[in-house]
């Protein structure tokens, strides 16, 4: 029987510091055995256990996509436990990821349509993963129009910098990229991200929004995207809760009769309608 | 399926001598109370008592049980294998309702997608010996409530009847077969059959407590948000008793532990009614007071167990109503919340 307690190891293959504060880092680990890779079969929107031996285990959405081998990415904030030991490692340590784990942004049912990703902060991780998917030449013709509103308290709290100057330049993809509050060297967009939604107004023709960002940002970029006509199941947000086992049975991180690991984390707003209020 | 009569006085013989064949689980006197433990070889088990204090889940999911191993290298702490038990168990003197909640269990563990290997390959080695109610034990009994029955033989594999001078054995699944010559006995007749039937139907009649277990469920749909919510949690005290004494409740947390260079990664028994079940890491906590973890224990038994797998997480064994220290007694809270 497959023992879904037990991770996979892998080796700290890159460290990016990602923000100012030094405390948002994305790891890069590459898996020590080739078939624990092929294994690894995973979507855009999943998350995993990082596993560090001696302190525990923490999930974490995957920030890589499918379509880049070899590797798999986690931007992580430094927390807790096991996120301040996985912060003091080096290149070259070994340690374990436990997944893919959950559903993932509904792939299938974005094909075919017009996205518009709405990111917060460092909420931004998945995201870029589903971003990544589809604009790589062998997804790109199955997605329509491609939108994405990203925007961090100050230009040195944005994750993905490089990445964002690279996206920025390309001509199938519309970037808006905002601060609350820039700083003297900032010279993109000012203000907060429902302003920049609204300013923006992207169409609800045939369009899905995936939102995920701080509880304050969703509450108020929610009401800018009923306005535009975005009906409830098309709009994709993810949820985070306390877990521990991440397959549905330490008992948790329900949310009503689901499991935020096991059926979740991805729900659209239809489906949050159904459940109880407690996340 | 086999009926065998065993005669009473030889029933403890029995399971002693197969406690120097195998691990033998049973109930036995401990100072003034009944728990089930694991018997020495020829240690005759308890035979007439009402049911043990804890319940044999233990025996399937341990309160704490090792799920891997690492140790220390070079280049960090390594994954250095796992656990695997035990062999062949016996789980004797079990009550219909604490077999019943292995088959709640096993909803849990044993799913499509994630299977359960610790508590799958325990259960699996598992045989389950029940001995049934000819006289319900407690006046907080509510099997009858919540799908089960004093002489159920849901997760049963032999059921004991006691008719008296003699036990009626039924032998009623491969692995309860497979016990068949060690129990002995003579073959039963209809005569037997029909004083069990009689038993049965006296013996359910004898569970006075009944409560509304399956009509609350619609009522449970509906008032998530009811004032009702709002009181009943207040003398609860958060000790989790009723959880750790439950044959149903199945939730645990996962720790790490490290001496020196090699460590072990284990579950313990966690429980709903403690806050930092829930509590997120940057302060965060979507069942903030005891309000939403009483309601989460009540919904979880009686509303999203029956929304997933069709039955409800609650054998009706009274445990947490005897042991709850204010009293606090879930016949009289699914009584009340069936008024709402």
């Amino acid at each position: 029987m497959q023992n879904p307690y037990i991770p996979v190891p892998v080796e700290v293959a890159k460290i990016i510091t990602e923000v100012d504060t030094k405390d948002i880092k994305t790891f890069r680990f590459a898996f020590l055995r080739k078939e624990d890779e092929a294994a690894f079969e995973y979507l855009p929107g999943q998350f995993a256990e990082l596993s560090i031996f001696g302190k525990g285990e923490s999930p974490i959405g995957i920030a890589s996509s499918p379509t880049q081998p070899g590797y798999l990415e986690f931007t992580v904030q430094k927390a807790g436990v096991v996120t301040t030991a996985l912060h003091e490692m080096e290149v070259g340590t070994v340690m374990g990821v436990r997944g893919p784990l959950g559903n993932s942004w509904p792939i299938d049912y974005l094909a075919g349509k017009n996205i518009v990703i709405v990111g917060g902060g460092f909420a931004f991780t998945t995201l870029r993963s589903l971003i990544n998917y589809m604009l790589d030449e062998r997804n790109r013709s199955r997605f329509g129009k491609i939108t994405v509103i990203y925007g961090a308290r100050t230009p040195g709290l944005l994750i993905y910098k490089d990445e964002l100057a690279e996206w920025a330049k390309r001509d199938d993809l519309a970037l808006h990229v905002t601060v609350d509050k820039g700083d003297e060297t900032w010279k993109g967009r000012e203000g907060f991200v429902p302003t920049v939604c609204k300013e923006v107004a992207p169409s609800s023709e045939n369009a899905v929004t995936v939102i995920c960002g701080p509880p304050i940002m969703i509450r108020f970029t929610l009401p800018v995207f009923f306005e535009l006509g975005f009906s409830k199941e098309n709009i994709i947000t993810s949820l985070e809760m306390r877990m521990k086992c991440g397959i549905g049975k330490c008992g948790r991180c329900n949310v009503g009769e689901k499991y935020v690991c096991k059926d979740g984390p991805v729900f659209s707003l239809a489906e949050l309608d159904k459940l109880t209020k407690e996340y | 399926m086999e009926k065998r009569v065993i005669r009473k006085e030889t029933l403890a013989g029995i399971v002693g001598e197969l406690a120097g064949k195998m691990r033998v689980c049973a109930p036995m006197k401990a100072e003034d109370e009944v728990l089930f433990r694991v018997l020495e070889a020829g240690e005759k088990p308890l035979i007439e008592f009402a049911n043990a204090k804890n319940a044999p889940k233990n025996f399937l999911f341990p309160r704490t049980e090792t799920l891997l191993k690492f140790t220390r290298t070079g280049k960090g702490m390594v994954f250095a294998g796992d656990q695997k038990d035990g062999g062949e168990t016996l789980l004797f003197g079990v009550r219909p309702c604490d077999a019943r909640s292995f088959t709640l269990l096993d909803m849990l563990f044993d799913q499509e997608k994630y299977r359960d290997p610790y508590y799958l390959d325990k259960r699996e080695k598992a045989t389950v010996v029940a001995l049934g109610c000819v006289r319900p034990p407690y006046t907080t009994c509510f099997c009858t409530s919540v799908g089960g029955a004093p002489l159920s033989s849901e997760g049963v594999d032999i059921l004991l009847t006691d008719l008296g001078e003699a036990y009626l054995a039924e032998f009623l699944t491969p692995k309860g077969e497979a016990l068949r010559e060690a129990f002995g006995g003579t073959p039963a007749g209809e005569a037997e059959e029909k004083q069990k039937e009689t038993i049965a139907t006296q013996a359910a009649e004898e569970i006075r407590s009944r409560i509304p277990a399956r009509e609350i469920k619609p009522i449970l749909d509906a008032r998530f948000e009811d004032p009702f919510w709002n009181t009943l949690h207040q003398k609860c005290l958060a000790c989790g008793t009723c959880t750790y004494l439950c044959p149903t409740c199945h939730c645990f947390d996962i720790s790490d532990e490290v001496k020196r260079a090699d460590g072990i990664r284990i579950r313990n028994w966690d429980s709903c009614m403690f806050p930092m079940f829930t509590k997120e890491t940057l302060g965060h906590n979507p069942r903030p007071s005891q309000k939403e973890r009483w309601r989460q224990r009540v919904m979880h038994k009686f509303r999203y167990y029956v929304d997933n797998f069709g039955a409800i997480a609650c054998v009706g064994c009274g445990r947490c109503v005897m042991a709850c220290p204010v009293n606090l007694d879930i016949r009289k809270v699914v009584a009340d919340i069936a008024k709402l």
